[in-house]
């Protein structure tokens, strides 16, 4: 394998940094308040040079607080769901593992479901009210990764085949616990129930549940980039991987954990947002190669231009009205995958 | 549906059908065609779905598949015919103790044929065809309604009461709701229109699109919704409503307080914020019957235009014109809640119109 430098890394990145500047400089402008992007530069220039604390008002406000945390919100579930994605597909060594597979998805929706059935029946301060949703989403999410990492044990260790299929079983019965509880429950919250499901950026938090989440993942995906050699070694085999040194069960334990932390923070915040982290790591490993030193940051860059470009069409399409964005993730994925399962090499 | 008559059956069925076709007119043409003495068996109508269908006369069991319905029934009188309904129905609250036959999108229908009704009620918003098809099968009546506005929602009342063979309760129940609707916009009609932004979910952001009976609502409200789709229940971007900023929030509750805890939790985050009338706290919570296309609308009308426009309800109606309104400051809170929980309440006005209290 060749040394990897720092530079190299760097050039590889390159492109995709630009096209995700890009990406969010066009999501910056698109929306239902018209942007001068001369005009954005120039405050932001000067907000940034110390000029001034505050943008224009006419459109500051809406770009501040709810158009930028928006798109940072694309940019961090983007990032996660992908890094996830390829960690998950090269853990199980299966081309169609993507963040969901494990059923970190539904157990996440379980947690936010009941969230939204009790929080009428509790008297919260706002502060906490406000995150009930996302918490508990979380908290259902932890759970189901124990559960499901316990259920893939085999004499001590992970096994892939175990997982998996222990993964898509849990998933299956959280799906029907989740169908089970909004046909039965009389509750007005049965319609946010649904759309929970869809996969939506449009939530707002806290300026803490960014810096929160932000931290989550730089966490997770550093640990995760620090076992990426691993990774490689894995792709030839548990045996041979083991013969040269790799301690598999430590792999992938860390691994395992790490990317459903990252799924867990990302479906907590936006519901289920599909197919992000099945495909762009197969476009970027087409791009790029399999080597995980690269692979990683650049599923990271890709995942998250993918979701600003989703989301920002989700904003716009139907203006003023909008789309989930795991709507359009979806429209737009399904046929991609089929495509790049028809022209892969043989 | 292909319905065959038995030949005998053919000149009732048509008498039938001409007698509802009188009575759908102005009430006072149906006695001269409407024998009295022989009632038809069966009465082919087509209900608002364009559906043809066979009612058993006179109809004496009925199950209810929605909520609006429900209080329909209850409305005019019926409410001892009432042999079922769904776990969705609580208002009146002696509609809870009625038989539960499961949800509105999926009853049962063993216990819907186990009550043998002579007619089932549903309604095209709230039920799925699929229930009516089943019905047919089984050969039991339903009757589907489609009401798409507040005047909507009165005219199928009426035509239901006289589906059910109540017609006069029926004239009685949109009389009443006609009169107390023109009271209000006599009273309203010379003031500005609120602008408002309905929220039926708040994240993501639901609100409610220009072709639903509930935007109607709004506009006999003195409201105006800010939001333009042609969706029934669009989901709306939130930029959107902070460019147009909206001068209330408009919440329909079920259970009372939750609009004001509601309302705190979106005043910290940065999105909502930015919001004047969060920011304000300017608010409308009014019951969720705004959501049931039946008679008790028109009670949520009124609880939203009284706390939309207070002062138009400070005075009597005849001299509550002209100077009465003034704009709310935008710093002030507005406490909005309604004082009278009761939703059904012993009309003001109702004294000068007689009788109609008869037909609860």
């Amino acid at each position: 394998m060749q040394p990897l430098t720092f530079r190299k890394l760097l050039f590889h990145c390159l492109l995709l940094l630009i096209i995700l500047f890009l990406v969010v400089v066009v999501a910056l402008k698109f929306g239902a308040v018209p942007v001068s992007l001369y005009a954005l530069g120039r405050d932001l220039l000067r907000v940034v040079l110390g000029q001034s604390s505050q943008m224009s008002s006419d459109y500051g406000l809406i770009i501040q607080n709810i158009r930028l945390p928006r798109i940072i919100l694309g940019i961090l579930v983007g990032a996660s769901l992908s890094v996830a994605g390829t960690s998950f597909q090269a853990l199980l060594r299966n081309p169609l593992a993507d963040p969901y597979v494990l059923g970190v998805s539904s157990g996440a929706a379980l947690g936010a479901i009941f969230a939204l059935i009790a929080e009428p029946h509790l008297t919260l301060p706002p502060v906490f009210a406000a995150l009930l949703t996302p918490l508990c989403a979380f908290l259902g999410a932890a759970a189901t990764i124990t559960a499901v990492y316990f259920l893939g044990r085999r004499e001590g260790q992970i096994d892939s085949t175990t997982l998996l299929l222990g993964g898509v079983i849990t998933a299956s019965f959280l799906s029907a616990i989740i169908t089970f509880l909004m046909s039965t429950v009389n509750s007005g919250n049965t319609r946010g129930m649904v759309f929970w499901l869809m996969g939506n950026l449009s939530t707002s938090f806290q300026k803490s549940t960014y810096w929160f989440l932000a931290a989550g993942f730089v966490a997770a995906t550093g640990v995760i980039y620090a076992s990426a050699n691993d990774l490689n070694l894995l792709l030839s085999g548990e045996k041979e991987a083991m013969h040269l040194g790799v301690d598999v069960r430590r792999v992938r334990f860390v691994v395992y954990i790490a990317a459903s932390l990252l799924t867990g923070l990302a479906v907590s915040v936006s519901g289920a947002v599909g197919y992000v982290g099945l495909i762009v790591p197969h476009v970027m490993r087409l791009i790029y190669g399999s080597d995980h030193r690269t692979l990683i940051p650049a599923a990271a860059l890709g995942g998250a231009i993918a979701v600003v470009i989703a989301d920002t069409l989700a904003r716009i399409v139907v203006a003023p009205s909008e789309l989930a964005v795991g709507a359009v993730t979806a429209v737009a994925g399904a046929p991609l995958f089929i495509y790049l399962l028809r022209r892969r090499p043989a | 549906m292909k319905t065959t008559l038995p030949p005998r059956l053919r000149p009732a069925a048509l008498a039938a059908f001409v007698a509802f076709l009188c009575a759908a007119a102005p009430s006072h043409a149906q006695s001269a065609t409407h024998p009295p003495t022989e009632p038809p068996p069966f009465r082919e109508v087509v209900d608002e779905t364009g559906r043809t269908v066979r009612i058993p006369q006179p109809v004496r069991r009925i199950v209810s598949l929605a909520p609006s319905l429900t209080e329909t029934i209850y409305a005019l009188g019926l409410q001892d015919r009432l042999v079922g309904d769904t776990d969705d129905c609580d208002y009146p609250p002696d509609a809870q103790k009625k038989t539960k036959v499961g949800g509105g999108i999926n009853p049962s229908l063993e216990v819907i044929a186990s009550l043998h009704p002579d007619l089932v009620l549903a309604t095209k918003s709230f039920n799925r065809p699929e229930t009516t098809h089943a019905l047919d099968q089984l050969g039991i009546a339903s009757y589907a309604t489609d009401p798409h506005s507040v005047a909507d929602i009165i005219a199928s009342t009426k035509t239901l009461a006289d589906v059910l063979g109540v017609p006069e309760a029926g004239a009685s129940v949109a009389e009443e709701m006609q009169h107390r609707l023109a009271d209000l916009q006599q009273r309203l009609e010379d003031l500005p229109p609120k602008r408002v932004l309905f929220v039926v979910w708040t994240q993501p952001l639901i609100s409610t699109g220009q072709h639903t009976f509930l935007a109607d609502a709004l506009h006999y409200a003195g409201a105006i919704s800010i939001v333009d789709s042609s969706r029934d229940w669009p989901q709306v971007n939130l930029e959107e409503v902070a460019r147009l900023q909206p001068d209330l929030l408009v919440f329909a509750e079920s259970q009372p307080g939750s609009t004001s805890r509601e309302m705190e939790k979106l005043a910290i985050l940065p999105a909502w914020k930015i919001l004047h009338a969060v920011r304000d706290r300017r608010y409308a919570a009014i019951s969720d019957a705004v959501n049931r296309p039946a008679p008790r609308i028109v009670s949520a009308i009124e609880e939203l235009a009284r706390q939309l426009h207070p002062a138009a309800f400070a005075e009597k109606p005849s001299d509550s014109k002209k100077e009465s309104e003034k704009e709310n400051p935008p710093s002030r809170p507005v406490a909005l809640r309604a004082s009278s929980p009761n939703l059904f309440p012993p009309h003001r006005y109702s004294s000068s119109m007689g009788g109609c209290a008869c037909s609860r």
